[in-house]
Protein backbone atom coordinates (compact mmCIF):
# COMPACT_ATOMS: atom_id res chain seq x y z
CA UNK A 1 0.00 0.00 0.00
CA UNK A 2 2.83 2.37 0.95
CA UNK A 3 4.51 1.64 -2.37
CA UNK A 4 1.28 2.33 -4.25
CA UNK A 5 0.88 5.68 -2.48
CA UNK A 6 4.52 6.53 -3.18
CA UNK A 7 4.09 5.78 -6.91
CA UNK A 8 1.02 8.00 -6.99
CA UNK A 9 2.96 10.71 -5.17
CA UNK A 10 5.78 10.60 -7.72
CA UNK A 11 3.26 10.70 -10.56
CA UNK A 12 1.62 13.76 -9.01
CA UNK A 13 5.06 15.38 -8.65
CA UNK A 14 5.77 14.72 -12.34
CA UNK A 15 2.33 16.13 -13.19
CA UNK A 16 3.24 19.27 -11.23
CA UNK A 17 6.34 19.56 -13.41
CA UNK A 18 4.14 19.42 -16.51
CA UNK A 19 1.49 21.81 -15.18
CA UNK A 20 3.85 24.82 -15.28
CA UNK A 21 4.69 24.72 -19.04
CA UNK A 22 1.10 23.74 -19.91
CA UNK A 23 -0.23 26.71 -17.90
CA UNK A 24 1.87 29.16 -19.85
CA UNK A 25 2.02 27.57 -23.31
CA UNK A 26 -1.74 26.97 -23.36
CA UNK A 27 -2.58 30.16 -21.50
CA UNK A 28 -4.50 31.75 -24.39
CA UNK A 29 -6.75 28.77 -25.03
CA UNK A 30 -7.28 28.01 -21.33
CA UNK A 31 -8.06 31.68 -20.66
CA UNK A 32 -10.61 31.82 -23.49
CA UNK A 33 -12.30 28.70 -22.11
CA UNK A 34 -12.35 30.25 -18.62
CA UNK A 35 -13.72 33.52 -20.02
CA UNK A 36 -16.81 31.64 -21.22
CA UNK A 37 -17.88 30.80 -17.66
CA UNK A 38 -20.98 32.71 -16.49
CA UNK A 39 -19.25 34.61 -13.69
CA UNK A 40 -16.51 35.88 -15.99
CA UNK A 41 -17.94 39.31 -16.64
CA UNK A 42 -17.07 42.65 -15.10
CA UNK A 43 -19.43 43.86 -12.37
CA UNK A 44 -21.63 46.71 -13.68
CA UNK A 45 -20.16 48.98 -11.01
CA UNK A 46 -16.94 48.90 -13.05
CA UNK A 47 -18.22 48.25 -16.58
CA UNK A 48 -20.94 50.89 -16.30
CA UNK A 49 -23.82 48.48 -16.84
CA UNK A 50 -25.60 47.15 -19.87
CA UNK A 51 -26.54 49.41 -22.74
CA UNK A 52 -30.17 50.46 -22.54
CA UNK A 53 -30.44 52.48 -25.70
CA UNK A 54 -28.32 54.37 -28.15
CA UNK A 55 -29.31 57.27 -30.43
CA UNK A 56 -27.88 60.05 -32.56
CA UNK A 57 -28.13 63.58 -31.25
CA UNK A 58 -26.49 66.61 -32.84
CA UNK A 59 -23.75 64.58 -34.51
CA UNK A 60 -23.02 62.60 -31.35
CA UNK A 61 -23.90 59.00 -30.61
CA UNK A 62 -25.48 59.02 -27.16
CA UNK A 63 -25.50 55.70 -25.30
CA UNK A 64 -27.55 55.46 -22.12
CA UNK A 65 -26.86 52.43 -19.94
CA UNK A 66 -29.21 50.70 -17.54
CA UNK A 67 -29.03 52.16 -14.03
CA UNK A 68 -26.60 50.30 -11.79
CA UNK A 69 -27.52 49.86 -8.16
CA UNK A 70 -25.33 48.26 -5.56
CA UNK A 71 -25.02 48.45 -1.85
CA UNK A 72 -23.65 45.89 0.57
CA UNK A 73 -23.85 42.38 -0.85
CA UNK A 74 -27.17 42.61 -2.60
CA UNK A 75 -28.70 45.42 -4.63
CA UNK A 76 -29.26 48.57 -2.71
CA UNK A 77 -30.87 51.92 -2.92
CA UNK A 78 -28.19 54.07 -4.52
CA UNK A 79 -26.29 53.73 -7.71
CA UNK A 80 -25.49 55.51 -10.97
CA UNK A 81 -26.48 55.74 -14.57
CA UNK A 82 -23.75 55.89 -17.21
CA UNK A 83 -24.08 57.90 -20.39
CA UNK A 84 -21.48 57.87 -23.17
CA UNK A 85 -21.12 60.46 -25.90
CA UNK A 86 -19.21 59.24 -28.93
CA UNK A 87 -17.97 61.23 -31.87
CA UNK A 88 -16.82 59.85 -35.18
CA UNK A 89 -14.05 62.43 -35.59
CA UNK A 90 -13.42 64.50 -32.50
CA UNK A 91 -15.53 65.51 -29.55
CA UNK A 92 -17.10 68.98 -29.68
CA UNK A 93 -15.92 71.61 -27.20
CA UNK A 94 -19.27 71.50 -25.42
CA UNK A 95 -21.80 68.70 -25.06
CA UNK A 96 -25.30 69.71 -24.06
CA UNK A 97 -27.83 66.93 -23.76
CA UNK A 98 -31.12 66.07 -22.09
CA UNK A 99 -31.14 62.51 -20.78
CA UNK A 100 -34.15 60.34 -20.11
CA UNK A 101 -32.81 57.19 -18.49
CA UNK A 102 -36.10 55.70 -17.28
CA UNK A 103 -37.97 56.01 -20.63
CA UNK A 104 -40.93 57.98 -19.33
CA UNK A 105 -40.47 60.49 -22.16
CA UNK A 106 -39.48 63.13 -19.62
CA UNK A 107 -35.96 64.49 -19.23
CA UNK A 108 -34.41 63.18 -16.01
CA UNK A 109 -31.35 65.39 -16.12
CA UNK A 110 -29.60 67.81 -18.34
CA UNK A 111 -25.81 67.93 -18.71
CA UNK A 112 -23.51 70.61 -20.03
CA UNK A 113 -19.95 69.37 -20.48
CA UNK A 114 -16.92 71.42 -21.40
CA UNK A 115 -14.70 68.77 -22.99
CA UNK A 116 -11.62 71.01 -22.82
CA UNK A 117 -11.72 71.54 -19.05
CA UNK A 118 -13.92 68.63 -18.01
CA UNK A 119 -16.32 70.95 -16.22
CA UNK A 120 -19.71 69.24 -16.03
CA UNK A 121 -22.90 70.99 -15.01
CA UNK A 122 -25.87 68.86 -14.02
CA UNK A 123 -29.44 70.09 -13.91
CA UNK A 124 -31.70 67.59 -12.09
CA UNK A 125 -35.24 67.24 -13.36
CA UNK A 126 -36.00 64.01 -11.55
CA UNK A 127 -35.86 63.68 -7.78
CA UNK A 128 -33.90 60.44 -8.08
CA UNK A 129 -30.97 62.24 -9.70
CA UNK A 130 -28.27 63.32 -7.22
CA UNK A 131 -24.91 64.48 -8.56
CA UNK A 132 -22.18 63.87 -11.10
CA UNK A 133 -20.03 60.97 -9.97
CA UNK A 134 -17.59 60.79 -12.87
CA UNK A 135 -17.11 62.83 -16.02
CA UNK A 136 -14.14 61.91 -18.15
CA UNK A 137 -12.83 61.47 -21.67
CA UNK A 138 -12.32 57.83 -22.58
CA UNK A 139 -10.50 57.60 -25.92
CA UNK A 140 -12.85 59.22 -28.44
CA UNK A 141 -15.82 59.18 -26.07
CA UNK A 142 -16.95 61.24 -23.13
CA UNK A 143 -18.43 59.24 -20.29
CA UNK A 144 -20.44 60.54 -17.38
CA UNK A 145 -21.82 58.65 -14.41
CA UNK A 146 -24.62 60.38 -12.55
CA UNK A 147 -25.51 59.28 -9.03
CA UNK A 148 -29.13 58.28 -8.62
CA UNK A 149 -31.39 56.80 -5.98
CA UNK A 150 -33.73 53.91 -6.59
CA UNK B 1 31.05 22.43 10.42
CA UNK B 2 31.17 21.13 6.85
CA UNK B 3 27.81 20.10 5.50
CA UNK B 4 27.50 16.47 4.41
CA UNK B 5 26.98 15.79 0.71
CA UNK B 6 23.38 14.74 0.33
CA UNK B 7 22.39 15.27 -3.28
CA UNK B 8 23.67 13.25 -6.23
CA UNK B 9 24.62 16.39 -8.17
CA UNK B 10 26.35 18.13 -5.25
CA UNK B 11 30.05 18.56 -6.03
CA UNK B 12 29.76 16.63 -9.29
CA UNK B 13 30.25 18.75 -12.40
CA UNK B 14 29.16 16.01 -14.81
CA UNK B 15 26.00 15.06 -12.97
CA UNK B 16 25.10 18.73 -12.53
CA UNK B 17 25.73 19.41 -16.23
CA UNK B 18 23.68 16.40 -17.21
CA UNK B 19 20.72 17.56 -15.15
CA UNK B 20 21.18 21.17 -16.27
CA UNK B 21 20.87 20.16 -19.94
CA UNK B 22 17.04 19.69 -19.99
CA UNK B 23 16.71 23.03 -18.19
CA UNK B 24 18.96 24.64 -20.84
CA UNK B 25 16.44 23.59 -23.49
CA UNK B 26 13.53 24.85 -21.40
CA UNK B 27 15.30 28.17 -20.77
CA UNK B 28 15.94 28.53 -24.52
CA UNK B 29 12.31 27.79 -25.24
CA UNK B 30 10.82 30.10 -22.63
CA UNK B 31 13.07 33.14 -22.97
CA UNK B 32 12.92 33.19 -26.74
CA UNK B 33 9.46 31.78 -27.42
CA UNK B 34 11.26 29.20 -29.55
CA UNK B 35 12.62 31.90 -31.87
CA UNK B 36 15.46 34.05 -30.48
CA UNK B 37 15.43 37.63 -31.74
CA UNK B 38 19.05 38.40 -32.54
CA UNK B 39 18.37 41.17 -35.05
CA UNK B 40 20.42 43.77 -33.17
CA UNK B 41 23.50 43.68 -30.97
CA UNK B 42 21.52 44.89 -27.95
CA UNK B 43 18.87 42.21 -28.39
CA UNK B 44 21.45 39.50 -28.94
CA UNK B 45 23.38 40.56 -25.84
CA UNK B 46 20.23 40.77 -23.70
CA UNK B 47 19.19 37.31 -24.84
CA UNK B 48 22.61 35.73 -24.33
CA UNK B 49 23.15 37.39 -20.95
CA UNK B 50 19.72 36.27 -19.69
CA UNK B 51 20.33 32.76 -20.99
CA UNK B 52 23.78 32.42 -19.42
CA UNK B 53 22.56 34.00 -16.16
CA UNK B 54 19.68 31.53 -15.79
CA UNK B 55 21.75 28.50 -16.79
CA UNK B 56 24.43 29.56 -14.30
CA UNK B 57 21.89 29.86 -11.48
CA UNK B 58 20.40 26.44 -12.13
CA UNK B 59 23.78 24.77 -12.47
CA UNK B 60 24.95 26.35 -9.22
CA UNK B 61 21.82 25.18 -7.39
CA UNK B 62 22.58 21.63 -8.48
CA UNK B 63 26.35 21.74 -8.09
CA UNK B 64 26.57 23.49 -4.73
CA UNK B 65 23.44 21.94 -3.20
CA UNK B 66 22.45 25.47 -2.11
CA UNK B 67 18.95 26.35 -3.18
CA UNK B 68 18.07 29.67 -1.60
CA UNK B 69 21.41 31.35 -2.30
CA UNK B 70 20.99 31.18 -6.08
CA UNK B 71 17.17 31.24 -6.14
CA UNK B 72 17.25 34.58 -4.35
CA UNK B 73 19.53 36.13 -7.01
CA UNK B 74 17.05 35.24 -9.76
CA UNK B 75 14.03 36.09 -7.62
CA UNK B 76 15.32 39.55 -6.67
CA UNK B 77 16.30 40.19 -10.30
CA UNK B 78 12.72 39.28 -11.25
CA UNK B 79 11.23 41.93 -8.98
CA UNK B 80 13.67 44.62 -10.09
CA UNK B 81 13.38 43.96 -13.82
CA UNK B 82 9.61 43.48 -13.60
CA UNK B 83 9.18 46.86 -11.88
CA UNK B 84 11.56 48.59 -14.33
CA UNK B 85 9.86 47.27 -17.45
CA UNK B 86 6.34 47.68 -16.06
CA UNK B 87 6.94 51.31 -15.08
CA UNK B 88 8.65 52.20 -18.38
CA UNK B 89 5.78 50.62 -20.33
CA UNK B 90 3.26 52.59 -18.27
CA UNK B 91 5.08 55.86 -18.76
CA UNK B 92 5.29 55.20 -22.50
CA UNK B 93 1.58 54.35 -22.72
CA UNK B 94 0.08 56.80 -20.23
CA UNK B 95 2.78 59.36 -19.61
CA UNK B 96 3.13 58.50 -15.93
CA UNK B 97 2.89 55.73 -13.31
CA UNK B 98 -0.56 56.92 -12.37
CA UNK B 99 -3.88 55.78 -13.72
CA UNK B 100 -6.83 58.09 -14.10
CA UNK B 101 -10.61 57.94 -14.22
CA UNK B 102 -10.21 57.22 -17.93
CA UNK B 103 -8.25 54.02 -17.27
CA UNK B 104 -10.81 52.89 -14.69
CA UNK B 105 -13.79 53.65 -16.94
CA UNK B 106 -12.17 51.84 -19.85
CA UNK B 107 -11.56 48.81 -17.56
CA UNK B 108 -7.89 48.73 -18.49
CA UNK B 109 -6.24 48.10 -15.11
CA UNK B 110 -3.87 45.10 -15.30
CA UNK B 111 -5.05 42.23 -13.09
CA UNK B 112 -2.51 41.06 -10.54
CA UNK B 113 -2.61 37.71 -8.75
CA UNK B 114 -3.32 39.31 -5.33
CA UNK B 115 -6.75 40.47 -6.57
CA UNK B 116 -7.80 36.80 -6.69
CA UNK B 117 -8.28 36.90 -2.92
CA UNK B 118 -10.96 39.57 -3.25
CA UNK B 119 -12.96 38.38 -6.24
CA UNK B 120 -13.93 34.88 -5.10
CA UNK B 121 -16.81 35.68 -2.69
CA UNK B 122 -18.24 38.49 -4.86
CA UNK B 123 -18.05 36.18 -7.91
CA UNK B 124 -20.21 33.66 -6.05
CA UNK B 125 -22.63 36.31 -4.79
CA UNK B 126 -22.94 38.57 -7.83
CA UNK B 127 -21.85 36.24 -10.64
CA UNK B 128 -19.35 38.86 -11.76
CA UNK B 129 -15.80 40.08 -11.19
CA UNK B 130 -15.34 43.18 -9.07
CA UNK B 131 -12.32 44.58 -10.85
CA UNK B 132 -11.94 47.25 -13.58
CA UNK B 133 -9.83 45.06 -15.87
CA UNK B 134 -10.42 43.18 -19.07
CA UNK B 135 -11.76 39.63 -18.95
CA UNK B 136 -9.67 38.54 -21.91
CA UNK B 137 -7.17 40.15 -24.23
CA UNK B 138 -4.79 42.99 -23.52
CA UNK B 139 -2.05 43.03 -20.90
CA UNK B 140 -2.62 40.89 -17.77
CA UNK B 141 -6.25 40.03 -18.48
CA UNK B 142 -8.33 38.51 -15.68
CA UNK B 143 -8.84 35.11 -17.36
CA UNK B 144 -5.18 34.79 -18.26
CA UNK B 145 -3.98 35.63 -14.74
CA UNK B 146 -6.53 33.30 -13.12
CA UNK B 147 -5.27 30.42 -15.27
CA UNK B 148 -1.74 31.17 -14.06
CA UNK B 149 -2.85 31.39 -10.41
CA UNK B 150 -4.64 28.03 -10.61
CA UNK B 151 -1.80 26.31 -12.50
CA UNK B 152 0.95 27.59 -10.25
CA UNK B 153 -1.05 26.86 -7.07
CA UNK B 154 -1.50 23.26 -8.19
CA UNK B 155 2.13 22.84 -9.18
CA UNK B 156 3.96 24.65 -6.40
CA UNK B 157 1.48 25.72 -3.73
CA UNK B 158 2.94 28.62 -1.78
CA UNK B 159 6.23 27.97 -3.54
CA UNK B 160 4.95 30.66 -5.93
CA UNK B 161 5.80 33.25 -3.25
CA UNK B 162 9.50 32.39 -3.48
CA UNK B 163 9.89 31.40 -7.11
CA UNK B 164 7.44 33.40 -9.19
CA UNK B 165 5.89 36.34 -7.36
CA UNK B 166 7.17 39.52 -8.99
CA UNK B 167 6.66 41.45 -5.75
CA UNK B 168 8.23 39.05 -3.26
CA UNK B 169 11.77 39.81 -4.40
CA UNK B 170 11.51 43.29 -2.89
CA UNK B 171 11.35 42.22 0.73
CA UNK B 172 13.47 39.15 -0.01
CA UNK B 173 16.15 41.68 -1.04
CA UNK B 174 15.69 44.10 1.85
CA UNK B 175 15.60 41.25 4.39
CA UNK B 176 19.16 40.35 3.31
CA UNK B 177 20.64 43.82 3.70
CA UNK B 178 21.86 43.38 7.30
CA UNK B 179 23.88 40.29 8.09
CA UNK B 180 22.72 40.35 11.72
CA UNK B 181 19.16 41.54 12.23
CA UNK B 182 18.48 44.17 14.88
CA UNK B 183 15.20 42.56 15.91
CA UNK B 184 15.90 38.90 16.54
CA UNK B 185 12.85 37.57 18.34
CA UNK B 186 9.53 37.76 16.58
CA UNK B 187 6.53 35.97 18.00
CA UNK B 188 5.68 33.19 15.50
CA UNK B 189 2.01 34.00 16.01
CA UNK B 190 2.56 36.81 13.49
CA UNK B 191 2.71 34.20 10.72
CA UNK B 192 -1.06 33.88 11.04
CA UNK B 193 -1.59 37.60 10.55
CA UNK B 194 -1.79 37.25 6.77
CA UNK B 195 -4.78 34.91 7.29
CA UNK B 196 -6.48 37.65 9.29
CA UNK B 197 -5.71 40.11 6.49
CA UNK B 198 -7.14 37.62 3.97
CA UNK B 199 -10.32 37.16 6.00
CA UNK B 200 -10.84 40.87 6.54
CA UNK B 201 -10.22 41.92 2.95
CA UNK B 202 -12.29 39.04 1.53
CA UNK B 203 -15.26 40.03 3.70
CA UNK B 204 -14.78 43.75 3.12
CA UNK B 205 -14.52 43.22 -0.64
CA UNK B 206 -17.72 41.16 -0.58
CA UNK B 207 -19.57 43.83 1.39
CA UNK B 208 -18.32 46.85 -0.53
CA UNK B 209 -17.89 45.14 -3.93
CA UNK B 210 -14.56 46.89 -4.08
CA UNK B 211 -11.09 45.25 -4.20
CA UNK B 212 -10.13 47.03 -0.99
CA UNK B 213 -6.58 45.71 -0.71
CA UNK B 214 -5.73 47.03 -4.20
CA UNK B 215 -7.62 50.22 -3.59
CA UNK B 216 -6.16 51.10 -0.19
CA UNK B 217 -3.45 48.79 1.09
CA UNK B 218 -1.24 47.20 -1.55
CA UNK B 219 2.30 48.45 -0.83
CA UNK B 220 3.51 47.35 -4.27
CA UNK B 221 1.57 50.13 -5.95
CA UNK B 222 4.72 52.09 -5.13
CA UNK B 223 6.65 50.09 -7.73
CA UNK B 224 3.88 49.52 -10.27
CA UNK B 225 0.96 51.92 -10.72
CA UNK B 226 -1.30 54.01 -8.52
CA UNK B 227 -4.25 56.32 -8.75
CA UNK B 228 -3.63 59.92 -9.77
CA UNK B 229 -4.08 62.21 -6.76
CA UNK B 230 -7.16 64.24 -7.57
CA UNK B 231 -8.89 64.32 -4.18
CA UNK B 232 -8.22 64.09 -0.45
CA UNK B 233 -9.36 60.43 -0.42
CA UNK B 234 -6.85 59.49 -3.13
CA UNK B 235 -4.17 61.43 -1.24
CA UNK B 236 -4.97 59.36 1.88
CA UNK B 237 -4.75 56.14 -0.14
CA UNK B 238 -1.35 57.25 -1.45
CA UNK B 239 -0.09 57.98 2.07
CA UNK B 240 -1.33 54.56 3.25
CA UNK B 241 0.30 52.43 0.53
CA UNK B 242 3.54 54.42 0.60
CA UNK B 243 3.75 54.05 4.39
CA UNK B 244 3.09 50.32 4.11
CA UNK B 245 5.80 49.97 1.46
CA UNK B 246 8.33 51.84 3.59
CA UNK B 247 7.33 49.97 6.77
CA UNK B 248 6.64 46.43 5.59
CA UNK B 249 8.87 46.13 2.53
CA UNK B 250 11.87 48.21 3.60
CA UNK B 251 12.26 49.03 7.30
CA UNK B 252 10.91 45.90 9.02
CA UNK B 253 12.59 43.38 6.67
CA UNK B 254 15.91 45.24 7.12
CA UNK B 255 15.54 45.22 10.92
CA UNK B 256 14.28 41.64 11.27
CA UNK B 257 15.86 39.80 8.33
CA UNK B 258 12.38 38.43 7.56
CA UNK B 259 10.09 38.89 4.59
CA UNK B 260 7.59 40.80 6.74
CA UNK B 261 5.23 41.90 3.96
CA UNK B 262 4.99 38.37 2.52
CA UNK B 263 4.80 36.64 5.88
CA UNK B 264 2.36 38.88 7.70
CA UNK B 265 0.42 41.07 5.30
CA UNK B 266 -0.02 39.41 1.90
CA UNK B 267 -3.52 37.91 1.50
CA UNK B 268 -2.42 35.96 -1.58
CA UNK B 269 0.27 34.25 0.48
CA UNK B 270 -2.37 33.19 2.99
CA UNK B 271 -4.62 31.84 0.23
CA UNK B 272 -1.73 29.96 -1.35
CA UNK B 273 -0.89 28.41 2.05
CA UNK B 274 -4.05 26.34 1.69
CA UNK B 275 -2.87 25.08 -1.70
CA UNK B 276 0.30 23.85 0.05
CA UNK B 277 -1.96 21.07 1.33
CA UNK B 278 -2.81 19.70 -2.12
CA UNK B 279 0.57 20.35 -3.66
CA UNK B 280 3.03 17.48 -4.25
CA UNK B 281 6.00 19.14 -2.55
CA UNK B 282 6.76 20.08 1.01
CA UNK B 283 9.72 20.43 3.35
CA UNK B 284 10.54 17.85 6.01
CA UNK B 285 12.85 17.86 9.00
CA UNK B 286 14.53 14.63 10.01
CA UNK B 287 14.23 14.48 13.79
CA UNK B 288 17.03 11.91 14.01
CA UNK B 289 19.53 14.23 12.38
CA UNK B 290 18.29 17.48 13.90
CA UNK B 291 20.53 18.83 16.66
CA UNK B 292 18.00 21.46 17.73
CA UNK B 293 20.48 24.24 17.02
CA UNK B 294 17.50 26.31 15.81
CA UNK B 295 19.51 27.86 12.97
CA UNK B 296 16.58 27.08 10.69
CA UNK B 297 13.99 28.72 12.94
CA UNK B 298 16.14 31.85 13.15
CA UNK B 299 16.78 31.81 9.40
CA UNK B 300 13.26 31.13 8.10
CA UNK B 301 12.22 34.41 6.43
CA UNK B 302 8.51 33.70 6.75
CA UNK B 303 8.24 32.65 10.42
CA UNK B 304 7.16 29.20 9.23
CA UNK B 305 9.47 27.27 11.54
CA UNK B 306 9.57 27.26 15.31
CA UNK B 307 10.42 24.68 18.00
CA UNK B 308 7.07 22.82 17.89
CA UNK B 309 7.41 22.62 14.08
CA UNK B 310 10.83 21.00 14.48
CA UNK B 311 9.26 18.46 16.81
CA UNK B 312 6.49 17.86 14.27
CA UNK B 313 9.11 17.32 11.58
CA UNK B 314 7.73 19.90 9.14
CA UNK B 315 7.23 23.65 8.84
CA UNK B 316 3.78 25.22 9.07
CA UNK B 317 1.53 25.53 6.01
CA UNK B 318 2.86 29.05 5.49
CA UNK B 319 6.18 27.63 4.17
CA UNK B 320 7.19 29.28 0.86
CA UNK B 321 9.70 26.55 -0.07
CA UNK B 322 12.50 29.06 -0.55
CA UNK B 323 15.07 26.57 0.73
CA UNK B 324 16.74 28.98 3.18
CA UNK B 325 16.35 26.60 6.12
CA UNK B 326 17.71 23.73 3.99
CA UNK B 327 20.80 25.77 3.12
CA UNK B 328 21.27 26.81 6.75
CA UNK B 329 21.11 23.34 8.29
CA UNK B 330 24.65 22.10 8.99
CA UNK B 331 23.33 18.61 9.78
CA UNK B 332 21.50 18.24 6.45
CA UNK B 333 18.39 17.44 8.43
CA UNK B 334 15.99 19.48 6.26
CA UNK B 335 14.97 18.45 2.74
CA UNK B 336 12.45 18.99 0.01
CA UNK B 337 10.04 16.07 0.07
CA UNK B 338 7.27 14.60 -2.05
CA UNK B 339 4.12 14.02 -0.04
CA UNK B 340 3.20 10.38 0.25
CA UNK B 341 6.79 9.17 -0.12
CA UNK B 342 9.04 8.07 2.77
CA UNK B 343 10.58 11.22 4.29
CA UNK B 344 13.97 9.68 5.05
CA UNK B 345 15.21 8.78 1.56
CA UNK B 346 15.36 9.80 -2.13
CA UNK B 347 16.35 13.35 -1.21
CA UNK B 348 17.86 13.99 -4.66
CA UNK B 349 14.72 12.85 -6.46
CA UNK B 350 12.46 15.02 -4.34
CA UNK B 351 14.71 18.07 -4.67
CA UNK B 352 15.15 17.72 -8.43
CA UNK B 353 11.46 17.10 -9.04
CA UNK B 354 10.71 20.27 -7.08
CA UNK B 355 13.50 22.33 -8.65
CA UNK B 356 12.42 21.76 -12.25
CA UNK B 357 8.91 23.25 -12.07
CA UNK B 358 9.89 25.95 -9.60
CA UNK B 359 12.94 27.12 -11.55
CA UNK B 360 10.94 26.92 -14.77
CA UNK B 361 8.43 29.33 -13.22
CA UNK B 362 11.25 31.73 -12.39
CA UNK B 363 12.55 31.43 -15.95
CA UNK B 364 9.12 32.14 -17.44
CA UNK B 365 8.53 35.23 -15.29
CA UNK B 366 12.10 36.58 -15.38
CA UNK B 367 13.06 35.83 -19.00
CA UNK B 368 11.03 38.57 -20.70
CA UNK B 369 11.46 41.41 -18.18
CA UNK B 370 15.21 40.73 -17.85
CA UNK B 371 15.85 40.94 -21.60
CA UNK B 372 13.70 44.05 -21.94
CA UNK B 373 15.30 45.53 -18.82
CA UNK B 374 18.83 45.01 -20.17
CA UNK B 375 17.87 46.69 -23.44
CA UNK B 376 16.37 49.60 -21.48
CA UNK B 377 19.59 49.96 -19.53
CA UNK B 378 21.53 50.03 -22.82
CA UNK B 379 19.19 52.74 -24.00
CA UNK B 380 19.74 54.69 -20.80
CA UNK B 381 23.51 54.52 -21.28
CA UNK B 382 23.32 55.52 -24.95
CA UNK B 383 20.63 58.22 -24.85
CA UNK B 384 20.33 59.18 -21.19
CA UNK B 385 16.66 58.20 -21.21
CA UNK B 386 14.71 55.03 -20.54
CA UNK B 387 11.77 56.13 -22.67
Amino acid sequence: MKKFIAIQAYLWAIACFLIIPVTFISNDSLASQLAKLPFMKIHPRYSGGEINRSYLSGGLQVTVNKPVYWSRIASGSSGFVQVAFSAIDSLPVTIHENIDFDFDDKTDFNVLIDTKTGTTLLKQQNLKVRSVDVSSRVKNNWIIRVNIEE
Amino acid sequence: MKKNTVYATEGSVWKSLLLTFPMVLLILLFISGGKPDLTSTDKAFAFLFTFVFLVFLFFQILYTGKTDKYRAIGFIALSLFFALTFIVNLVRARGSMTFSEETLLACEIPFCHIVTTMIIIPAVLTNSIIFPGSIIGGFASIASMLVIVVGVSLALGRGFCSWGCFYGGWDDATSRIMRKPKIKKINPVFRWMSFAVLLIIAITAAISLNPVYCDWLCPFKTVTEFEKVTSFTVLMKTVVFLSLFIGLVIILPVLTGKRIQCATFCPMGALLSFTNKINAFDVRISKDQCSNCEKCTNTCPTLSLNTPDLEAGKPSITCMKCGKCIDACSKSAIHYHIRGTPPDRNFSWARNLFLFPSFMLLVIFLGGPMQTGIMLLFKLIKTGSLL
